[in-house]
This record gives C-alpha cells, structure tokens and sequence, in this order.
C-alpha cells in the first residue's frame, strides 16, 4: 500500500470540513518540560493517519488532548467540528480512545466490562449487552469474555481494550501503540478491523513503534519529533534520500562478482556489505535501483530477493530523527 | 430522560461499579465476620459487666455503637483511601472519564460506594444492637440519634478518603493521610484538649478570714466576741480548660454521645456510655472561680454548736459562698443541662471538612486538566 502524508496546514487549507481530526499550532508543556511545541496535523475522515515519532515526542501526550483529557496550552483541536476543551461531552460521545497504558477493573470479566462500558455512555441494559457480544465477537475474546480481566494475558487486554474504545461506535477512534502485545494473527485482524472501520467513514489516528505494520495500513503519516510535527519539505527531503536495498541471491559468489564488475553497479549505488540476510546496497531512488536490478539479472545472476531494506514509514522515521538530533544540540 | 435522571443513572452506575471492584470476593466477608465475632464478644461481656439484665441495655447499646465507630474508622480509609489515585495507576480512572460520566458522577460515586461499605458494619452489628434494646432501658430517641450521627460520621471519613485520593497522586500516602486524619480527629483532640488546657494556666486568688479568738457560750452554743484576722490572701494558678472545649467538639465519639440525649438514674447520674461522656465535655465549658471568699467568722457567727452537731447556717445572704466550698455541687444532670450541646459544631466542622475534601478531589480530578503535579501520569 502506498503512503502518502497529509499535513495539516496544507489540508486544512483544502477545507476538510467538520469530520475528522483537526490539530492546528498545539503545544503542551509540564512545568518546565514542554513536551509539544508546535503539532499540527489532520486525519480525514475515513482514513487511517499513522503518529510516528520518537519515544517521548509527545505521541501520547498529543492523544489525550485529543482524548478531552488535557488541555492545551496553544492551539485549536477539533473533532468533528468539536472543541474538546469547552464541549467535552459531545467530543466524548463521538470519540473512541484506547490508551497505551491497559487498564481494565480487575475483578470484572472482558464482558462485563464491556457491557458496563455501555452503560457508561447511557446505554440501556439491553443495548449494552447486545453490544458486548458484539464487540467479544469482532475483537475474538469469545473464550475469555467471562474470566476476570486480570488472568487475561496482555494481548486479551489489548483486544479489549480496543473494544472498549469501539463500545459506542465512534466516528474517531484514537489508538495509541493498538499493535503492541499482539500476535500475527491479532495484528492481522487489527490491520482488517481498522481498515474496514475507515471504509465506514471513521477517522482513526493510529500512534505505534512497528512502522512495518503502519505501512500496511495507514493512509497518510505524521511526523512527530521533539514536540513538533515535521513540515512537508522536511518528510519529502527525508523519502527521497538515499536508503539501503537487500538482494538475495541463489549464487552469492556469482552476486559478488557481478558488483565487482564494471558496468553493473550504477554511479548512484554503493555497495555497503553483506549481512545473513543478504547484500545491502545504498541507492538514491527507485529508478536507479530498477537500473541495478536489471544489469544482475543480465548478468546472469540468480536473484531471488530485491527490495528496500527498511519500510518507508521507517525510512523516513529514521531520517527525520537523525536530522532533528543536531537541531537538539543547537537548541541546547 | 431527564438531566437529573441521567446523572442519578450514572451516579448509581459508578456506585455498583466500585462496589463490585472493592468489595466483592470471600475475603470481605471474612472481615465482616470478624468483626461480628468481635462485636459479639464485647456485648456478652459488656452484658456482664454492666448487670445488663438489672440495669438495662443502655451501657451495651451506647458501648458497641462506639465500637462500630472504632472499627468503621479503623477500616474505612483503606477502603476508601485509595479510590480514585488507585483507579488511576490501575489505568482505569481515564477511561472512565472519556465516556459520559462526569467527574462529579465519578467523586460522588466513590463517595458513596466507601459510605455503604462502611455502613455494612453498622448494619453487621445490628443484631447485637437490637439484643441492647431487647435489654430495655433504652430510648426510642437515643436509638435513632445515635445510628444517625454515627452513620454520618462513618460518611465523613469515608468522604476524607475519597477526597485525598483524590487530591494525592501516591494511593499510600492519601491512605496513610487519611489514618492521620482519623487519628487527628480521635486522638489528637483529647491530646490538644489536654495539652492546651494545662498551658494556659491563669493566676486564682482565694482570701481567706478566720476567727483568732471567741467566746463560746455552752448553753446557746453560739460563740460571741469573735475576733476576726486579717484578710489572708493566697493565689494558685489553675488551667483554662473552658477556653477550649470546642476542641474536643471535634472529637467523633464526643459528637455521637454529646448527641445522643442524655439519660440519667433518680440520683441524675447517666445511664449509659453517652451521657458520661457528654457530662465530662459539658463540664469543661464552665470557668474556673478565679476569686473565692471565705469568711471563717460569718461562719462562726451564724453557727451553732449544739450536742456536738456542728450545724450550718444559712449561706443564702451576700452571695458570698460560691456553693463549691460546701455542699455537693451540682449532679451530673445539672451539668449536662445547664451547659451548651456541642454536637452539632462538632458535626458541621465534620460535613465541611468531608465536603471540602471531595470538592478539591472534584477539581483535582475535573477533564480536560489544565494542571497536572508533578510526576503524575493522567492515564
């Protein structure tokens, strides 16, 4: 799947309207720590928008204003059109958090939780219970729903957590580190689930470290280092640097001598070494890596694995948060 | 549904919550069974000490209500002290506030959950109590006043608990605040009481005349010819313990026996636990005589000696004697009665301070938060 990045200041200026996220100059400071200086970020409705950043960037911070948790000290936040400094109820009746941190009331089971949850947010009984089978089967906890959530091993919690946030059907859903805990098989049905719920028209803002899974689901990204999101010219700069690619292949004598030889290895790639998994070589963009790929195979190698070596969610992770470290030094 | 309909749904929504968080599972109800056992041996053996079945219950009924008092607060602050911080390092308490429940739903509601747990032991000694009663010699009135005050107290420490839960970050330290204040309350009263008392000493002076010398007349036995001496002044330094007695007004048990109404035998002496204790409170309202008088030769004057009885005369005129240098003194009754009930100052200094605690908890724990202490996760 193909990532684009949407940032706020250019989206908002295409007028996305009420629905979705909308986080404009918010900043956030604890004391003497300023934890987010300046993030500014939309999620469209019906998209899946990736939060990507370094630990202690202000990811969750960023979500609990979002959550109607905390306030911002600058900035304007709406969901849906709502602030959720001065409405916070009608932000929280729309609005589905999952936090990073797996909280559930320990001697209730996932089921109970859930159709408690329900009440919470002024279902009737009934509703609340139709709603909970619901939710145990998407989530799949139909085995454990009627243990105590505290035997429940930490991708259960997760799942139920995750169910919790969805209770009320929300139109925006805030995940932050959803993946984390999970098995394959969970992450793939997250993946799903998540995907379906922005083909409904839910906006989901998605915060997570494994940026291999956020390639596979998210529309967009946002870049979030030392309290700022990174500006359009920053991430274009950091997707067209140069990134490493790893070829395998079934001779990899015959690899060897093919990028010793001249003609082969273009003026654009560098051979960088070979690891276990293959041969990494540094090349400047796509074209020059096609290049690469078709003089091995004329060559007569036998290659059998060719591809960027990092995602690109990653690649651009990395690249932005090599450049914002000197930028730390200076400010020091 | 209506706006205070939705609120009580959600109130009540947040008290069955917490009670089946907190107290449900065996080991709740193996602590209200020991404290049953406990309650049930201080009755029997209250019953015998007292002669209950002479006397009447009145000393079992007013004894075990202060039990139930001890224990509630001994209990209370671990149950309570540690809801809404410990919710929050559980991860519980954001997730809670991102739905429709407002904070005032989720206070209130914590509030009340600590109170019915506490009010569980009440209703657990209630067999022991009607057993009291069963006794006799016990008042519909002080029935009612004393289960009502003592719930209300039992409200109040459990309103502390929950207030700095709310207001401490650390659940430890708003438990452990919570016994302080508990012990603050119980005992620090009757210490301060004590100790402030005793330091503000004021100077009395006592004058004294006596007879040097008189004729004693055998057939009238009046003595004539009384040659008086000369004013003898001494001063001595006695402690104000009137100054303070609104102190020990703060006292819980002191609020619950000061309002229970007190019953007293023929001889005014209180019947029960209650009225003991009133009396001695009541009784440190009354200042100390800081100027006596005593005139040995009015005395000797207005006496009479006759077969060998001493005999007083009448002591009504000038206003002279105090009453205290002679005489019983008043009975415990006319103490209790002729001093000022302390209860409900008592009481009301106890409702607001179990009010102030939950409103700051309130404003601690409002969202969004626009302040958060230091080193405190808000989820």
């Amino acid at each position: 799947m193909s990532v684009t990045t949407v940032f706020g200041a250019a989206a908002a200026g295409q007028g996305i309207g009420p629905s979705g996220v909308a986080v404009s100059g918010v900043s956030r400071s604890f004391g003497a720590v300023s934890v987010l200086r300046d993030a500014t970020l939309t999620v469209p409705a019906g998209s899946v928008t990736a939060l990507i950043g370094p630990n202690g960037s202000g990811k969750t911070t960023l979500l609990l204003m979002l959550a109607t948790l905390l306030t911002p000290d600058t900035g304007t936040i709406r969901i849906n059109g709502h602030d959720p400094v001065t409405e916070p109820e009608r932000v929280r009746a729309l609005m589905g958090w999952m936090p990073d941190t797996l909280g559930s009331w320990p001697s209730l089971s996932a089921r109970a939780a859930l159709q408690t949850t329900g009440r919470l947010y002024r279902m009737t009984r009934e509703q609340a219970a139709l709603r909970a089978d619901e939710l145990i089967a998407l989530t799949d906890l139909g085995d454990f729903a009627d243990r105590p959530a505290r035997v429940l091993s930490r991708g259960q919690k997760q799942r139920l957590s995750l169910a919790r946030a969805l209770v009320h059907s929300p139109g925006v859903l805030l995940l932050d580190e959803p993946a984390s805990g999970l098995d394959p098989a969970s992450r793939a049905s997250l993946r799903q689930l998540l995907r379906r719920l922005a083909g409904d028209g839910t906006s989901i803002l998605v915060s997570s470290h494994v940026l291999a899974e956020l390639d596979e689901m998210a529309d967009a990204a946002v870049y979030l280092a030392d309290g700022r999101t990174a500006s359009p010219e920053q991430v274009a700069a950091a997707g067209a640097s140069a990134r490493a690619w790893r070829i395998r292949s079934l001779d990899e004598a015959a690899l060897e001598r093919a990028l010793a030889a001249p003609g082969v290895v273009g003026p654009l790639v560098q051979v960088l070494g070979v690891d276990q998994l293959g041969t990494l070589v540094q090349v400047e963009n796509e074209a020059s890596a096609a290049a690469l790929l078709h003089n091995l195979v004329l060559s007569g190698v036998p290659v059998c694995d060719f591809g960027p070596a990092v995602g690109n969610l990653e690649h651009t992770f990395l690249d932005l948060t090599r450049s914002t470290e000197p930028n730390r030094e200076a400010t020091k | 549904m209506t706006d205070s309909r939705v609120f009580l749904t959600g109130l009540w929504l947040i008290v069955t919550l917490e009670l089946r968080q907190r107290v449900r599972g065996v080991s709740w109800y193996v602590l209200l069974g020991v404290f049953m056992l406990l309650v049930g041996i201080v009755t029997f053996l209250l019953w015998l000490a007292t002669s209950a079945w002479l006397s009447g219950g009145g000393g079992v009924f007013s004894t075990i209500i202060f039990f139930v008092l001890l224990l509630g607060t001994l209990v209370s602050p671990a149950l309570s002290g540690n809801a809404v911080n410990g919710d929050r390092e559980a991860g519980t308490l954001a997730t809670t506030q991102v739905t429709l429940i407002s904070t005032g739903q989720l206070v209130l509601g914590k509030f009340l959950a600590a109170w019915i747990t506490a009010l569980a032991f009440l209703a657990a000694a209630l067999p022991f109590l009607i057993f009291a009663v069963v006794l006799g010699e016990v008042s519909l009135a002080t029935i009612a006043v004393s289960v009502l005050v003592l719930a209300a107290e039992l409200g109040v420490i459990a309103a502390v608990g929950v207030g700095l839960s709310g207001i401490l970050t650390r659940p430890l330290f708003s438990i452990v605040l919570t016994y302080l204040v508990v012990a603050a309350l119980s005992l620090g009263t009757l210490i301060a009481f004590a100790l402030l008392g005793t330091a503000t000493q004021q100077q009395a002076t006592s004058v004294n005349y006596y007879v040097v010398s008189s004729t004693f007349d055998e057939a009238t036995g009046r003595q004539s010819d009384i040659v008086c001496s000369t004013a003898e002044t001494t001063t001595f330094d006695v402690a104000r313990f009137d100054y303070y007695w609104w102190i020990l007004a703060a006292n819980p048990y002191v609020v619950v026996a000061d309002a229970a109404p007190g019953t007293f035998n023929d001889d005014g002496y209180p019947t029960d636990l209650f009225g003991q204790i009133a009396v001695g409170v009541r009784s440190a309202q009354a200042p100390p005589e800081l100027f006596t008088e005593s005139n040995g030769c009015e005395e000797a004057a207005q006496s009479s000696f006759n077969d060998g009885r001493y005999t007083d005369g009448s002591f009504s005129d000038g206003g002279m004697y105090s009453g205290q240098t002679y005489g019983t003194g008043p009975t415990s009754q006319e103490i209790y009665d002729g001093a000022v009930p302390s209860w409900f100052i008592g009481l009301t200094m106890h409702l607001l301070l179990g009010a102030g605690a939950l409103t700051w908890a309130w404003r601690r724990t409002r969202t969004p938060a626009l302040h958060l202490s230091a080193g405190s996760r808000i989820a």
